[in-house]
């Protein structure tokens, strides 16, 4: 038996995506956009026979509300994989999700950099 | 007398045995003549005999000799041809991989373009059968699969093996047991477990279910592979067997045209990793039960790290070494670094992988410790002016919106 070391590691992902998903039609990016918040419904019971992916995704959303695009960064899936993940424990009942909030107001730049000078000032 | 003379019966006598004398004499001759030429062709016909058994025996060392020099033309070719293949093979298997690896990223990248991803996968998907094509060839001829730094769990491994047959959304997996397999071992039980997933999906009905079980049994765990075809026939089972033994030598241009790689792939790595395959059972579907028996030694109970959860001491070291990047989040959630896509990690605290605090949170987070002592005040203002400072200079509007 020869070492093996003479072995080139393998590091593309082992699970293919399409096994993930199980070779179904993926859900259009409108349901679920990119910013959509999600967290897991009050006092509900993780589906029989879960898949490791929805197990991590039960466990990330369990924290509080997160949107679509980070739960997939957080599982490395692309989002497409997450979004369909997401469908089902939505559709299940699992899931809430709510839309991003709107984008903070913004205060003029002389006020922000005025704080920001008496910030600097404090600190040195 | 002159009766006798002039009888003429006494002249024809005479004459007879004159004539009888004659003949014997020339049948003497004769007899002479043909013992002498048969003496001649005795001693010929020896001659000749000692001839032809010298030439025989000529003919049988020649002949021994030349199955021995065309078996040794033949194990010439074929470990040229073995040697051969194994690099071509070996470079479409770097190429493979590398694609695989391509694949990945643009999956990710092109994730949230429905279309684009949903192309993706198909092409991901001929891609892992092309990889399983070469890695199995490249396995007959001596060459290597490829080595995982990580463990997989059982359930991981018979998913990727599901994901390189053609039609993998046939298979059904069912996972009673939460064991890895070691990192050295997961590509060759997944590239196993992929040949005989090919082989009951295509010799079963076309939508006929064909499952893994996963079972631990007191020497390991098995990997049970069950179809609901027409099973096998008594010479394939005894080609499969011979295939599989451990002692038994593959020889590649053996397998036929079209090649049937599956059992000699099969026999060649549980010979070279150590696990046995054995497809002699029959499935309680009627068709062929397959069974990967994976020993304890190739086995670990440490479970894999899953791309979700990482342990909160790398978290910490995370922190040590990028400073800067501790900017502190409002609320439960700390946000302790970047993931390599660009999204902020955060750390929980009780329930929190909050993006939007709720506002009972935002006030409740000062608590009466922090203003202890104005060092520690100071400290935290210095941080925020470090993370306003580091926003401006970040040209990634996204992230802090997020934050």
């Amino acid at each position: 038996m020869t070492s093996h070391g003479e072995e080139a590691p393998v590091t593309s992902d082992f699970v293919r995506s399409y096994v993930i998903t199980g070779g179904r039609r993926l859900p259009s990016a409108d349901d679920l956009a990119l910013h959509t918040l999600v967290t897991l419904a009050p006092d509900r019971e993780m589906p029989l026979g879960a898949g490791p992916e929805v197990r991590a995704i039960w466990e990330l959303c369990a924290g509080g509300y997160l949107s679509v695009a980070e739960v997939a960064g957080h599982l490395s899936l692309p989002v497409g994989v997450a979004r369909l993940l997401l469908t089902d424990l939505f559709e299940q009942g699992h899931l809430l999700r709510r839309a991003a909030p709107p984008r903070a107001q913004l205060a003029d730049r002389a006020t922000l950099e005025k704080v920001l000078h008496g910030l600097e000032t404090l600190i040195v | 007398m002159t009766s006798f003379i002039k009888d003429p019966l006494v002249w024809i006598l005479l004459i007879v045995i004159i004539a009888a004398a004659f003949a014997v004499m020339r049948a003497r001759r004769t007899n002479m003549a043909l013992r002498r030429n048969n003496d001649n062709l005795q001693s010929n016909l020896v001659a000749v005999q000692g001839q032809l058994r010298q030439t025989q025996s000529g003919y049988e060392s020649l002949t021994a000799r030349h199955v021995e020099d065309l078996a040794e033309v033949r194990a010439d070719a074929e470990s040229a041809t073995k040697s051969v293949l194994k690099s071509a093979m070996g470079t479409l298997q770097s190429l493979a991989e590398e694609q695989q690896v391509l694949l990945d990223n643009l999956q990710k990248g092109y994730g949230d373009n429905t279309g684009v991803l949903a192309d993706l996968m198909l092409i991901d998907h001929t891609s892992s059968q092309f990889s399983r094509r070469t890695k199995g060839i490249s396995v007959l001829c001596g060459g290597w699969l490829g080595r995982r730094e990580e463990s997989a769990s059982v359930y991981d491994v018979a998913r990727s093996a599901q994901g390189r047959i053609k039609d993998f959304n046939r298979v059904r997996v069912h996972a009673q047991v939460n064991i890895s397999i070691t990192g050295k071992a997961v590509e060759p039980v997944a590239v196993v477990l992929a040949e005989l997933l090919d082989n009951a999906t295509k010799y079963s009905a076309p939508q006929s279910p064909v499952e893994i079980n996963i079972q631990a049994v007191p020497t390991g765990v098995c990997l049970v592979v069950d179809d609901a075809g027409v099973g096998m026939s008594q010479e394939t089972k005894a080609r499969a067997a011979a295939l599989l033994s451990p002692e038994g030598v593959v020889d590649i241009t053996g397998l036929g045209d079209p090649p049937k790689f599956g059992f000699a792939v099969c026999g060649m790595l549980a010979a070279r990793y150590g696990f046995s395959v054995s497809v002699d059972s029959v499935s309680p579907y009627g068709g062929v039960r397959a069974v990967i028996r994976v020993p304890e030694g190739l086995l670990t109970t440490e479970a894999p790290q899953p791309a979700a959860s990482h342990d909160d001491h790398e978290y910490e070291e995370d922190v040590a070494a990028r400073p800067r990047a501790a900017v502190p989040a409002p609320g439960p959630t700390l946000v302790v670094g970047t993931t390599t896509g660009g999204l902020p990690r955060r750390r929980r605290r009780n329930r929190a992988v909050s993006v939007v605090p709720e506002p009972e949170q935002q006030t409740a987070a000062p608590s009466g410790a922090d203003a202890e002592n104005s060092e520690v005040t100071a400290s935290r203002i210095g941080a925020f002016a470090r993370g306003t400072h580091l926003g401006r200079v970040s040209n990634n509007t996204e992230g802090s919106q997020n934050q």
